[in-house]
């Protein structure tokens, strides 16, 4: 154990020495990167899935199987096949997110009324607007909900990939610190962490708020 | 919601004829099996196109399954993980449970570790594994910190949730009936938030899951988590991906069972009201 002063002490000299805002670089764009790709491919495939009825009730129970999976266990198998290069570290992070994004967006696409598409189509609505009038409005409070979920899988996601592939950013310093056993840098390292996970977190449920206005 | 009433429905339909049967069968299971096929099958010419030979694909793992099941070495890894699991979730259910309900029921002890909880929740748990194996070694004891830390938040604040959300007229009748508090709180708060208690040991499980392999694999303590660990190092994958399949039937299995038992024993109460 070790006093919030020797941390915080600790952690200016790691502010200060410059090499943590590298560090704090590097995760962050491992983080978007792998973050970004699971909402570009997760919010068209859940989308894709709530019209597609057939394509849906055959995919779900995979989804379902893949969102209850612990993605961790997968990291030996990236870490033999790809190596150690950004490219791996990016498809963890992207498998953390990927799974509550499709699932909560299905979950949506499960609850839209048939009446709500039935009324479109009975107003000859095209396919286009039947997506951007009744589709995609209904279903983004459900994604959004997955999106927070997302944010903190991500997160744990990003860490993983830092611990057990090619390490850097800010795992590698907390690594760093505990394998010199200095307990005050990986005290400053995990405080820095759960501050930007308190705070990713509150955005999520900020952006999930903002959405769920129109739900019900 | 819908259709899983749809489904009861037409299970009820499918007692009383064959049609709805046959008709459940194409609608739904077909669809089902059909892709469970193709993807497999893309899987599997991927992986003999492009992987090397070492690569699991689901012939060779399927092929390893017997294999795999019958040696002692993973009988004793699941065992252990499972146990170490099991202590862990006991653990974090039983000062989870507490501190909820003491959180959901005094605003001032709330008021006092409600930024803390919330705070721990939202810290990635992988990240205390390095500070837990300067503290407690590379042995079981860290795997099973790692667990408790992993599981107690989500069920302290799903308890609170449910605690604080007790209705009023049930505290009113208590009061006038002059139950003691402790008597209040463990025979009107505890059971009125079961649900929520439900619904935070089905996060906590799949958390704890994750907590107990991620610590395998950092401080290579013997369990599920290393056993897939080392076989993939040694190009065994076929065997580490049969410990892969365990652990999401593992992670599947809890989430199905908690889905049932909120249904079989509080039929009442509908999970999507609460996850919005």
């Amino acid at each position: 154990m070790v006093p919030l002063s020797e941390t915080l002490v600790r952690l200016w000299q790691l502010v200060s020495g410059g090499q943590f805002i590298t560090q704090l670089i590097d995760s962050t764009i491992l983080f978007l990167s792998g973050f970004v790709l699971a909402l570009v491919v997760g919010m068209p495939l859940g989308l894709l899935l709530a019209r597609v009825r057939v394509l849906r009730i055959g995919i779900e129970p995979y989804i379902m199987i893949l969102y209850a999976t612990p993605m961790v266990a997968l990291i030996p198998f990236i870490l033999s096949l790809m190596g150690f290069g950004f490219a791996p570290k990016v498809l963890v992070v992207f498998l953390f997110a990927v799974f509550p994004v499709l699932y909560n967006t299905v979950e949506g696409a499960r609850s839209i009324k048939p009446e709500l598409i039935e009324v479109a189509k009975s107003y000859r609505s095209s396919e286009w607007a039947l997506w951007r009038e009744v589709m995609l409005p209904y279903t983004l409070p459900y994604t959004m909900t997955g999106v927070r979920q997302a944010i903190g899988r991500a997160l744990v996601g990003m860490v993983a990939a830092e611990f057990f592939l090619s390490s850097t950013g800010l795992g590698q310093l907390i690594m760093g610190a505990s394998q010199n056993f200095d307990t005050a840098g990986v005290f400053a390292s995990i405080l820095v962490i759960g501050l930007i996970g308190v705070g990713l977190m509150r955005l999520g449920l900020k952006i999930e708020q903002h959405f769920a206005r129109w739900r019900n | 919601m819908t259709e899983s009433t749809m489904n009861a429905s037409l299970t009820v339909g499918a007692a009383r004829s064959g049609v709805a049967l046959s008709d459940r069968l194409r609608t739904t299971f077909m669809p089902r099996l059909l892709t469970g096929f193709v993807i497999l099958l893309a899987w599997e010419i991927v992986v003999r196109a492009f992987a090397p030979a070492y690569v699991a694909k689901p012939t060779t793992v399927i092929m390893a399954i017997p294999r795999v099941i019958a040696d002692p070495a993973f009988l004793r890894a699941t065992g252990t993980t499972l146990a170490a699991v099991a202590e862990g979730l006991a653990i974090a259910l039983i000062f989870g449970t507490i501190i909820g309900l003491l959180m959901g029921r005094s605003p001032m002890f709330e008021r006092g570790i409600r930024h803390y909880v919330n705070g721990f929740y939202a810290v990635p748990m992988i990240v205390v594994l390095p500070l837990f194996s300067l503290w407690f070694g590379y042995s079981g004891a860290t795997r099973i910190a790692t667990i408790i830390f992993a599981a107690i938040f989500s069920i302290i604040i799903n308890v609170a949730d449910g605690a604080r959300s007790v209705p009023r007229e049930y505290m009113e009748v208590a009061r006038s009936f002059r139950s003691g508090r402790l008597s209040t709180l463990v025979g009107i708060v505890l059971p009125s938030s079961m649900p929520y208690l439900l619904a935070g040991i089905r996060l906590a499980a799949g958390r704890a899951l994750i907590g107990a392999v991620v610590a395998e694999f950092f401080i290579s303590v013997g369990g599920l988590g290393y056993y897939i660990l080392y076989n993939s190092r040694s190009y065994h994958h076929n065997e580490a991906f049969v410990g892969v399949l365990l652990l999401a039937a593992f992670g599947v299995g809890f989430e199905l069972l908690v889905t049932w038992a909120t249904r079989r024993f509080m039929p009442w109460y509908r999970r999507d009201e609460k996850t919005s």
